[in-house]
């Protein structure tokens, strides 16, 4: 037919490939409708088994690839050829997460964007405990510390995941899950030094308690350098950190395990700030900030699998945590208690539900600049899920579902989600997820006292306050993914997600009148600003990876993984009236990675990682190189050389954020050795 | 605007792959034949502690199977015995397994893990390349997308393992080797 003629007609050129790419693809698809039927092999003779084609899945893939959301998992043999020493670090290895570093112990990290160093989209989980300080929503990424060799996996949804994961899984969940003591028996000393990473080192032992028991302990320290400030100066960001802990697990019963886990943290931290003194207006000044923040928790889990498979999972923690920051102290004492039931329910039918309690105990000190009241506070939060995936054909399943929350501060909630997952072919799936996320309010939205800023008047001044507002509701937003994973060849794999949503009732300022003050005999004009749910904001995007095996022979192995996403966010009216700042997230971002082995045991593992500029704040695009070279002596010992953003001998990744000057990433080299006994 | 990159993003995605033949899952069916190697192989009595105890296989690290090799032997049983799944992660766990099967992610560390798991009445099915002539039992190959085997029969009977002529009938035999 006249494809000519439709072109002709058509002023969109792009727009008119892409309908009609869209078309052939569609067409295309609905060949290979034709779904493999479900047969029970076990029946066939060794034979008949001998003859059958069959298809080669990777594991990876197949775990994930029939899952309705944009989900990406870093595994430990990922994490330990990054060469990275932190988990912000790991952080970079997915594409589509924004690892901006401000100072040595300060990152702003968020997914699809509003990244901050307070960013409060993303829910941050360790083995199922919430790691995201309640106090703001956001993450102290200097308390979020796992051993790296421990780390079995860190799952990362991008887009919200609320209907099973709660409040704050608004932009996205970062799920770090550590391996089970069994799979860490014996010795294992890993210390490394270099230019940035003064000292890293890990001592842990893991052994067997009778005979259904397995534990490890472990002690860590850690030391970094302080950076450099743009104009060449030295920064006095550096610190030093301890942290110990222990996991245990136990199978009780052929169906039941237990684990038991805990660990405490402590760091000595210092940044330079350029703040107001609120007890001395209009002093203002940059200093050095001492920061301290201690850490501490304990978490028991139960999992019980029923005689029909269905498994039921109690969890209980404690999490106490300690923050000294521009002379703020926020001390939080949060208990959680979490029940998941998973069965089947006839054979079309997959049902997750689960109901979840957490009380925390928040004080709030005074800061240099401000405070959050009242200064103690209770806060509850009870909630109730259900999420059933229905099979409709072999080929189709659509899961539906909502979380239902009650939050002290803003009330009932609900946080519905529906996916559909086509999966025409075991090599291919299609997804497509509508979901409502929230963001719960936190003490900070409701109870901040903050003076901002200093407006001179004539022989007078101004202060710009800003001020929480009791009244205020959750964040909204509502989006709309569209996925696709495929198996091109045993060799290549393929990810595609794109995303669109709304952002509604977003938490930014609204100016009231003005008021006189005075303190300590200085009259001023306190020119105060409220929280309001007065943001709009619409988003939309793109992000795609692939994996392509080059050779997998069995002594050359090497794998190159590419990856790109895109990202835009619009503002309804003023950008600067939000709270959250939504222009400190790059248009684009573009990584390759590449892990090879080669003969001898040895390792040559490298990333690429371009990020495009910062509209607001005039950071410029930047790219990192970071390469590791690691050598296998025998069994038992590793050892490696890291060198990381070998490209430029110094580069900004985010602007001052919040009175914290910013400093630059240097390049860096660290030698690590691992032994295992 | 974002509807657009929507389709662009996804029809050049679709486009660039081409139709793949119908295929069973590769997981499926050696799921298929780890059940079948049971029928075909006989465990000292030692390797159970009574004469009912089910057949335990086990998976070694990542699984692979997803529920197929769960579903491939629920339900069964071979000369009174019943199946059953565990998921183990280390030597220590999988000492009590009939069945332990080391998927291609775990390779590296198999040869370790050999040395360490005594001669104890363990089935051990790898499927990465040198797995039976390292001193594995079984080793499946993928030859033109079909599924093959290796038996190394040194390692059988160091297992003490009896594996019946018809399975060997259909293996492809092979002898251990050190390699350099």
């Amino acid at each position: 037919m006249g494809v000519c003629t439709f072109i002709s007609n058509t002023k969109n050129l792009s727009w008119t490939l892409g309908r009609l790419a869209l078309a052939l693809a569609l067409t295309t698809l609905a060949g290979w409708a034709q779904a493999p039927k479900d047969t029970d092999l076990s029946t066939v003779s060794l034979e008949d088994l001998m003859n059958m084609q069959v298809t080669s899945v990777s594991k990876k893939e197949q775990q994930l690839s029939k899952t309705g959301a944009a989900i990406f998992a870093i595994t430990q043999e990922e994490i330990r050829r990054s060469g990275a020493t932190n988990i912000p670090d790991l952080l970079r290895l997915v594409p589509g997460v924004d690892v901006a570093q401000i100072d040595a112990n300060r990152w702003a990290i968020s997914i699809r964007g509003f990244s901050d160093q307070h960013a409060n989209k993303v829910l941050v989980l360790i083995d199922g405990r919430s790691v995201y300080s309640p106090s703001f929503s956001g993450v102290f990424w200097d308390m979020v510390d796992v051993p790296l060799e421990d780390i079995d996996r860190i799952e990362v949804i991008r887009g919200p995941g609320g209907t099973v994961w709660g409040a704050n899984a608004f932009n996205g969940v970062i799920n770090i899950i550590t391996k089970s003591a069994q799979a860490t028996r014996g010795g294992l000393v890993s210390t490394g030094t270099g230019s940035q990473d003064h000292a890293d080192a890990l001592v842990q032992y893991g052994g067997q308690i009778g005979q259904d028991g397995d534990y490890r302990v472990f002690g860590k320290y850690f030391d970094t350098a302080s950076s450099v400030f743009p104009d060449g100066r030295q920064a006095a960001d550096g610190w030093q950190g301890g942290h110990a802990g222990f996991r245990s697990d136990w199978n009780l019963s052929q169906r039941d395990t237990l684990t038991v886990q805990g660990d405490f943290l402590h760091t000595d931290e210092s940044q330079t700030l350029t703040t107001l003194f609120s007890n001395a207006l209009p002093l203002a000044g940059t200093i050095n900030n001492p920061v301290t923040a201690t850490a501490g928790n304990i978490l028991g889990r139960w999992n019980h699998t029923l005689a029909n498979g269905s498994q039921m999972s109690l969890q209980v923690y404690d999490d106490y945590s300690r923050h000294l920051d521009s002379g703020f102290v926020d001390t939080q004492n949060t208990v959680d208690l979490d029940f998941q039931d998973h069965m089947a329910l006839g054979p079309r039918n997959d049902v997750v539900w689960g109901l979840g309690a957490r009380v925390i105990d928040s004080q709030y000190g005074i800061g240099y600049d401000f405070t959050i009241v009242p200064h103690r506070r209770l806060d509850n939060l009870y909630s109730a899920f259900l999420q059933d995936q229905l099979k409709l054909t072999d080929a189709l399943s659509l899961t539906f579902g909502s979380k239902f929350e009650h939050n002290s501060i803003a009330g009932f909630e609900y946080e519905p989600s529906v996916q559909l997952v086509w999966t025409p072919t075991e090599k291919q799936t299609v997804w497509v997820s509508g979901s409502r996320a929230i963001r719960e309010p936190s003490p900070i939205d409701v109870g901040l006292q903050n003076d901002a800023a200093i407006v001179p008047m004539g022989s007078s001044f101004g202060v710009v306050e800003l001020f929480g507002n009791p009244n205020i509701n959750a964040e909204e937003f509502r989006s709309l993914d569209l996925g696709y994973r495929a198996l091109v060849s045993k060799r290549i794999s393929l990810d595609a997600t794109a995303f669109t949503g709304l952002y509604r009732n977003l938490v930014s300022l609204a100016a009231l009148t003005p008021y006189a003050a005075s303190q300590q005999g200085v009259s001023y004009l306190v020119l105060p600003e409220l929280f309001v749910n007065g943001g709009r904001a619409s988003t939309y995007g793109a992000e795609f990876f692939a994996n392509w095996n080059v050779t997998d022979h069995w002594r050359i192995h090497w794998r190159i993984s590419p990856g790109y996403s895109y990202f835009h966010m619009n503002v309804d009216g003023d950008s600067s009236s939000l709270a959250m700042p939504a222009g400190v997230s790059p248009n684009h971002q573009f990584q390759v990675k590449s892990l090879l082995d080669l003969p001898h045991h040895l390792e040559w593992d490298s990333m690429i990682g371009y990020v495009g500029k910062l509209a607001d704040g005039n950071i410029p695009a930047y790219t990192r190189v970071d390469s590791r070279i690691g050598w296998r002596v025998g069994e038992s010992v590793e050892i490696s050389v890291v060198g990381q953003n070998l490209l430029t001998p110094r580069h900004a990744e985010f602007p001052d954020n919040d009175s914290l000057d910013h400093t630059l990433v240097e390049r860096s080299v660290f030698g690590k050795v691992t032994w295992r006994f | 605007m974002a509807f657009r990159l929507v389709t662009v993003v996804f029809a050049v995605v679709l486009l660039a792959l081409s139709a793949p033949a119908q295929a069973l899952d590769e997981y499926q069916v050696k799921a298929a034949f780890l059940y079948n190697f049971a029928k075909f192989v006989e465990w000292p009595a030692a390797a159970f502690k009574t004469s009912t105890d089910p057949i335990l296989v086990c998976v070694l690290g990542r699984n692979p199977f997803g529920n197929a090799l769960e579903e491939a032997i629920r339900g069964k049983s071979i000369a009174g015995r019943s199946f059953a799944y565990r998921h183990v992660s280390d030597a220590a766990g999988a000492s009590a397994c009939q069945i332990l099967f080391v998927g291609g992610d775990e390779s590296k560390h198999f040869r370790s893990l050999l040395e360490s798991l005594k001669p104890m009445g363990i089935l051990t099915v790898g499927e990465t390349q040198g797995f039976a002539a390292d001193g594995g039992v079984i080793n499946f190959k993928l030859d033109d997308g079909r599924v093959r085997f290796e038996i190394n029969v040194e390692a059988a009977e160091h297992e003490q393992l009896h594996i019946s002529a018809k399975l060997l009938s259909l293996a492809q035999i092979v002898k251990p080797e050190k390699l350099p």
